[in-house]
């Protein structure tokens, strides 16, 4: 029983340890970065509206 | 008059920056104005034109020059196609003149394709000419010169020439003229075929609907324009505008049999293909924007149709001709002064176009910051970068009006922009390659890093105009600081600069094109001299 819940526990911590890396591995590669060249083409102004 | 009701404080001094409009004190000639430039030469050759010519008559007058003789020519020539009754001639020039085409061209800025407009009755009448009389003459080189400043234009120019004028014995010289008129931006665009494809999204620059006026009906009296932004108020009503295309439809119902007797089968025939030619690419490019999107994207020079309500210049001639014949016909049933009256019926329906649209049309001065940023730059080394990377501004010291940034052209050196553009939200990809790879240079993490990369593009200036606003990230670059003043800060790149290598080929091929350019000029003034000089010797001996 002990050996059931530790390897409960292990699966639990390990699963949302890995679970927090991928998500952090993913949030680093997506979210834009502070300097980003889009900035500086920013405020885009609009050429025109179609409506 | 018509021309300075309409225009009104734009004739005032200044220089008119509106959207697409961009005039400076002296536009320097650079090799990209040739069209050996990245992008795509949309701007050849009229810059050039302008580069050369405001060497002699500085850009400020020209500008003038260039809207007031467009409006007066386009209501002469008119005028000249209507006939010799007064009311039709009247009738004419307003149709002509005061129409949603004219305005909201003007208003946005696209001034060759005026130019092109202003050209076309004359053309019909050397097309009618040449039918009888193959000799080229000095009016025809100049038509073609002043109506071929854009690819649009030219092709325009071309098609009313062609209708009109061809036969079997004048179409070969016609062609060659044709040719030589377009040759700086066939060739430049011949050269650019592999960036001559653009973006799918630009269908939304197809013919559209002016406020509740539906698309279709705006087309039928030269209205349409997609940008809502420069329709007059007066259009986006229903009411007005729907009776405008009611009177100018039954005055056209009334003069269409005594218009084609007057000019005969084949003009008549070859101006209302003309009209179904330009009503048609308006349409295709409202209904069915996937298509020409796909064309735009698929074909090299396809996106010349995007813009479909364009085209419509196409109808102008034959819509004032033939309104002018109805009105004359219903003259004949009423007193004179209300046929006179009838000239006002255009003016009656858009009223808030007079004195540049309400007092929108008015110039602005340029900061004097400017003028000392030039000559402290001069031609730069390399190609000049301007920050914040976007085409389009809306400065305060233009009255807050959007216009395409002035600066580069400002300035001397050739320049790199950012050619997207934004409507509606959405960001519409441009064509110059270069323009990833400036925004991957802006992209690194240093100063020093930008400076290099930039240079590796071919550029050795960076212009950073201070008073548009950037959200957060301004992109430094490392050089030296040669102008800094309250809203310009100019920077030489202490790095180097990887020069363009321009193809041995291209500078032949657009040196044999700009050739056959000047050359059509030299004939204008060659037939010119031919047909004044004897006059000239013959005055002594009178005397």
């Amino acid at each position: 029983m002990q050996a059931f819940i530790i390897t409960f526990a292990s699966v639990i911590v390990g699963g949302g340890l890995a679970g927090a890396t991928v998500v952090g591995l993913v949030n680093s590669q997506t979210a834009p970065p502070e300097n980003s060249p889009a900035n500086v083409s920013n405020p885009v102004l609009e050429y025109g509206a179609t409506k | 008059m018509l021309a300075v009701l309409l225009l009104g404080p734009a004739l005032g001094p200044g220089y008119l920056l509106t959207y697409d409009m961009v005039w400076v004190p002296d536009l320097a000639l650079r090799s990209d104005f040739l069209g050996l430039g990245s992008a795509l030469p949309r701007a050849v050759p009229s810059d050039a034109v302008v580069a050369v010519l405001d060497e002699v008559v500085p850009g400020m007058l020209l500008q003038k020059l260039m809207l007031l003789g467009a409006l007066v020519t386009g209501g002469v020539g008119a005028a000249a196609l209507a006939g010799s009754a007064l009311s039709a001639r009247l009738v004419a020039v307003s149709v002509y003149v005061w129409s949603p085409f004219v305005i909201e061209r003007l208003w946005i800025g696209h001034w060759p394709l005026v130019l092109c407009w202003a050209v076309l009755p004359w053309l019909v009448r050397q097309g009618v000419r040449l039918r009888e009389d193959p000799r080229v003459g000095s009016t025809l080189p100049v038509l073609l010169l002043i109506g071929s400043l854009s690819a649009n234009a030219g092709l325009m120019a071309a098609a009313t020439l062609l209708a009109v004028g061809a036969t079997r014995r004048s179409t070969p010289r016609m062609v060659a003229l044709l040719l030589a008129a377009n040759a700086p931006w066939l060739v430049a665009g011949v050269l650019h075929v592999g960036e001559a494809r653009s973006s799918s999204a630009g269908a939304v620059f197809g013919l559209d609907a002016e406020g509740t006026l539906p698309a279709p009906v705006a087309a039928l009296t030269s209205g349409g324009i997609w940008n809502a932004e420069v329709v007059p108020d007066s259009r986006t009503q229903l009411l007005l505008p729907l009776v405008l295309t009611l009177v100018i439809g039954a005055l056209a119902v009334a003069g269409y049999r005594p218009m084609a007797r007057r000019l005969g089968r084949r003009t008549t025939t070859a101006l209302v293909v003309l009209w179904a030619i330009g009503y048609a690419v308006a349409i295709v490019s409202w209904a069915t924007p996937d298509l020409v999107g796909w064309l735009a994207e698929t074909l090299p020079a396809g996106g010349l149709l995007r813009d479909g309500s364009r085209w419509l210049a196409l109808c102008a001639p034959l819509t004032a001709v033939v309104v002018a014949e109805g009105a004359t016909r219903w003259a004949g049933r009423v007193p004179q002064r209300f046929a006179v009256a009838a000239a006002l019926v255009p003016l009656a329906f858009m009223p808030d176009a007079a004195w540049g649209v309400g007092g929108t049309l008015r110039p602005a001065d340029y900061p004097d910051d400017w003028a000392v940023a030039r000559s402290e730059l001069g031609d730069g080394r390399g190609d000049l970068l301007v920050l914040p990377f976007t085409s389009y501004r809306q400065p305060a010291w233009n009255h807050d009006h959007k216009v395409l940034d002035p600066l580069p052209r400002f300035l001397e050196p050739n320049y790199v922009v950012n050619d997207e553009l934004a409507v509606d939200g959405r960001i519409i990809a441009g064509e110059d390659p270069r323009v990833p790879d400036v925004l991957d240079a802006l992209a690194l993490p240093s100063a020093g890093e930008r400076a290099d990369a930039l240079g590796a593009l071919g550029i050795g200036a960076v212009a950073r105009d201070l008073s548009q606003p950037v959200a957060g990230y301004e992109a430094p670059v490392a050089g030296t600081v040669v102008h800094r003043g309250a809203g310009l800060e100019v920077t030489l790149l202490d790095v180097t600069v990887d020069r363009r290598d321009t193809p041995a080929e291209w500078w032949v091929a657009l040196l044999a094109a700009w050739t056959a350019y000047v050359g059509l000029a030299a004939v204008a003034v060659a037939n010119l001299v031919r047909r004044v000089a004897p006059r000239m010797a013959v005055r002594p001996r009178d005397g």
